[in-house]
């Protein structure tokens, strides 16, 4: 995962982040942040991690189709317009409640997303191991 | 030229049981359906295409199963004393893909009873609501029922709800593990004299019909299942394609029902392939004996008002349920991260006693009725994360985890009288993104369904506290009161989160007081059928998908000239 901010911005992120979620950054929030905008520079975009294959290679990527990219498209422009602004200090309340998301997505979510390093937030709050993450090969 | 006999709009349960039925009796259909397709090859021998895992964000943050907002917003106001809306965006969302609704629903599949088809007259008349019997009775039904539970494959113990409906048959399967903390919850509820069950489930707990048994993986309501352990509707699609006479589109969108000259008679659709960009190819199939809407009852009226078909009654008389949610806190875990979220139930607050009319008459109302209770677990990790105020707290309320690891939950189907102003209708203005105005819905509570939850609140609370919580409260969707920004942001936010949707084109003897006829035909075109819970005359109090597949079942069975 090649980083698409700067050391600056990225250490502005990760203390927005660990303030609506303390320790998300240290999980990855910021990575999860990247991965999530730079989705669709991967074919098939790396939005939707579906099982691995048989081979259990972690996470395939679903295809989205022209009409889910557009959509992808003007949300992942959107994003990148807020985290602009949490970068220059302006961010809005509509903002952080966007930074708020993403802290929770990537602190809890599967590791898949970029977040949740080594499954360090299940792991903090005691929620077991899902019996089929996307990182697992379909049984 | 015509393409095949029938063109199903909507690959969800109603769709599927529709196209399972025709392709039996030897018909061919072509199926439509405007999602995307994660759920089955299109190609023998229709394998699971395993898009499907434990996983929050692609389901419940990142649209996988559709509709994404961006491209299809619709829009919700309480009355026209809002104006044209209060919301853009998310309202009754059911999934827009191939299966519909039916591939993450987590399927609690209950018959309804036979005084659910005939309140009119069992309970009488209520002031403000448009309380009728419907055509079509239990008894009617109940072959249909039966065959719905085999495609589907349901999980159930007969004979332990003293209120079920006579059935003559045993369920396919015997029920799967209970959750351990539903059995606490039961254990309580039978306490308070009620009558608990093990929910009727379309969830497989033994192999059944070549698919795996539930792993109580406890990513279930919401969720597409890994496994394929959940029947609706894969089943049913799986065995009409493997008839050779069903043809499935995935990504096509109907916009149009084409017609004779003289309009009396449906000859197929239009449809925009979505597989096109940036201008998706217009396409027509054409079918020899009737054009069946399947497309939920948000989609379904959406399109029969664009077409200008079905006459004035089309989408009012909208219900969903009203839901009331008790939350229990317990001092330990309830275990829900593993199991089907729910596994119990019990329907005692549908039945006519002394105790709900005497809370009738102080509400000034002639009866009440309440809904199915389903027994539940809390959410994942992200959606309890998101509920949690942002900051230094955060991460001691995720390990406290009230509500998550130590939540319990009833949530009661409450049943929702029709109100001819309660609707769907297009938008003035809000439009998708191939240009079509967006759905709106029209919709506030009959003082019914707020006594009825004002009722229930408390007994279920009590038995929260009976089963060991530590606090309990209750809460509505929609709310109640004042639109605040808290309840605008809050969880369950401002309009209906129910996603059972209902009666927006009813069925009735008389073309004057209804849309379609007792064969679910449209009065007026009468080649036109609709297959899925638009139909429906009233709301009852328990989950819909059942009876809307039985009713599917029938409609396709009189249509292809089978027995009824
Ligand atoms: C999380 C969740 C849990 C649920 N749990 C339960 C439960 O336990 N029990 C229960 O009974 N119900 C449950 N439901 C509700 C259940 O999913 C619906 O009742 C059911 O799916 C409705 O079936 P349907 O075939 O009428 O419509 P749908 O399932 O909505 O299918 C309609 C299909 O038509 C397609 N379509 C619509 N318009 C068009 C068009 N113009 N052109 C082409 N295609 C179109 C849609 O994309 C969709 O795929 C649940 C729903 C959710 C979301
Ligand atoms: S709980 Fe069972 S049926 Fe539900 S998704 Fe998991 S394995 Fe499938």
């Amino acid at each position: 995962m090649t980083p698409i901010f700067d050391d600056d911005a990225r250490a502005t992120i990760a203390t927005a982040m660990d303030a609506q979620v303390p320790g998300a950054a240290a999980l990855g929030s910021v990575e999860y942040v990247e991965q999530l905008l730079t989705a669709l520079d991967h074919d098939p975009p790396h939005l939707w991690a579906a099982p691995g294959d048989w081979a259990g290679e972690g996470p395939a990527w679903l295809e989205l189709g022209p009409w889910e990219r557009q959509a992808w498209t003007q949300r992942l422009g959107d994003v990148r317009a807020v985290y602009q602004r949490v970068i220059e200090g302006e961010a809005t309340p509509a903002d952080e409640r966007i930074v708020h998301a993403h802290a929770c997505e990537a602190t809890y979510g599967d590791p898949a997303y970029g977040g949740n390093r080594h499954g360090g937030g299940w792991q903090r709050i005691g929620f077991p191991e899902p019996l089929f993450p996307p990182t697992r090969a379909p049984q | 030229m015509t393409d095949c006999d029938v063109v199903i709009v909507g690959s969800g349960p109603g769709g599927a049981t529709t196209a399972e039925v025709l392709t039996r009796a030897g018909w061919s259909v072509v199926i439509l359906e405007k999602g995307r397709n994660h759920l089955l090859d299109l190609t023998p021998p229709f394998a699971s295409r395993r898009h499907f895992a434990n996983d929050e964000v692609a389901a419940t943050r990142r649209h996988l199963l559709g509709p994404d907002p961006l491209l299809e917003p619709r829009t919700y106001r309480r009355d026209e004393t809002d104006g044209e809306r209060i919301l853009v965006g998310e309202v009754n969302n059911l999934p827009s893909t191939v299966g519909g609704g039916g591939v993450h629903a987590d399927a609690k599949l209950p018959r309804f009873r036979e005084e659910d088809f005939h309140l009119r007259s069992t309970r009488g008349p209520m002031p403000g609501a448009a309380v009728e019997d419907w055509p079509v009775q239990y008894d009617d039904l109940e072959a249909h029922y039966a065959a719905v539970e085999i495609s589907f494959g349901v999980a159930g113990e007969a004979g332990t709800n003293p209120f079920a409906a006579p059935r003559r048959n045993d369920f396919p399967m015997p029920p799967g593990p209970d959750m351990p903390m539903a059995v606490v919850s039961a254990a309580a509820a039978q306490r308070a004299g009620f009558h608990p069950y093990r929910a009727p489930s379309g969830v497989n707990s033994v192999p059944y019909d070549g698919r795996r048994a539930c792993m109580d993986c406890g990513f279930c309501g919401g969720y597409g299942c890994p496994i394929e352990a959940k029947g609706d509707p894969v089943a049913a699609l799986r065995r009409a394609l493997i008839t050779g006479r069903c043809e499935l589109r995935p990504e096509a969108f109907v916009t149009d029902v084409l017609r004779r000259a003289d309009g009396r008679r449906a000859t197929g659709v239009r449809y925009l392939d979505l597989t096109g960009y940036p201008t998706p190819p217009v396409r027509e199939v054409h079918a020899r004996e009737a054009v069946v809407l399947a497309c939920g009852a948000f989609e379904t009226p959406r399109l029969l008002l664009r077409t200008g078909l079905g006459g004035d009654l089309v989408g009012r008389f909208l219900t969903n349920h009203f839901q009331t949610f008790t939350v229990g806190i317990f001092p330990e875990p309830t275990g829900g991260e593993r199991g089907r979220s729910v596994t119990h139930l019990h329907d005692d607050l549908m039945i006519d006693t002394p105790a709900l009319r005497a809370a009738a008459q102080s509400a000034g109302l002639p009866w009440l009725r309440g809904g199915v209770v389903e027994h539940g677990s809390g959410p994942g990790p992200i959606d309890e994360a998101s509920t949690y105020s942002a900051g230094a707290d955060h991460l001691e309320a995720m390990t406290n985890s009230a509500l998550r690891r130590r939540i319990w939950a009833f949530t009661m189907q409450g049943e929702d009288l029709p109100q001819a102003h309660n609707r769907l209708d297009l938008d003035p203005s809000v439009r998708d993104a191939w240009g079509f105005p967006a759905g709106r819905v029209t919709y506030a509570p009959h003082a019914h369904e707020r006594a009825a939850s004002a009722y229930a609140a408390p007994l279920h609370e009590a038995i929260m506290r009976d089963a060991g919580a530590q606090a309990a409260f209750s809460a509505t969707s929609p709310p109640q009161g004042d639109l605040t920004l808290q309840a605008t942001l809050g969880p369950l936010g401002i309009a209906p989160s129910s996603r059972h949707v209902m009666g927006t084109a009813r069925m009735g003897t008389d073309p004057a007081t209804s849309v379609v006829s007792p064969e679910q035909r449209l009065w007026e075109v009468d080649n036109v059928l609709v297959c899925d819970s638009s139909v429906f005359v009233t709301s009852a109090g328990y989950n819909p998908t059942l009876t809307l597949a039985a009713l599917a079942h029938r409609a396709a069975t009189l249509l292809s000239g089978g027995k009824s």
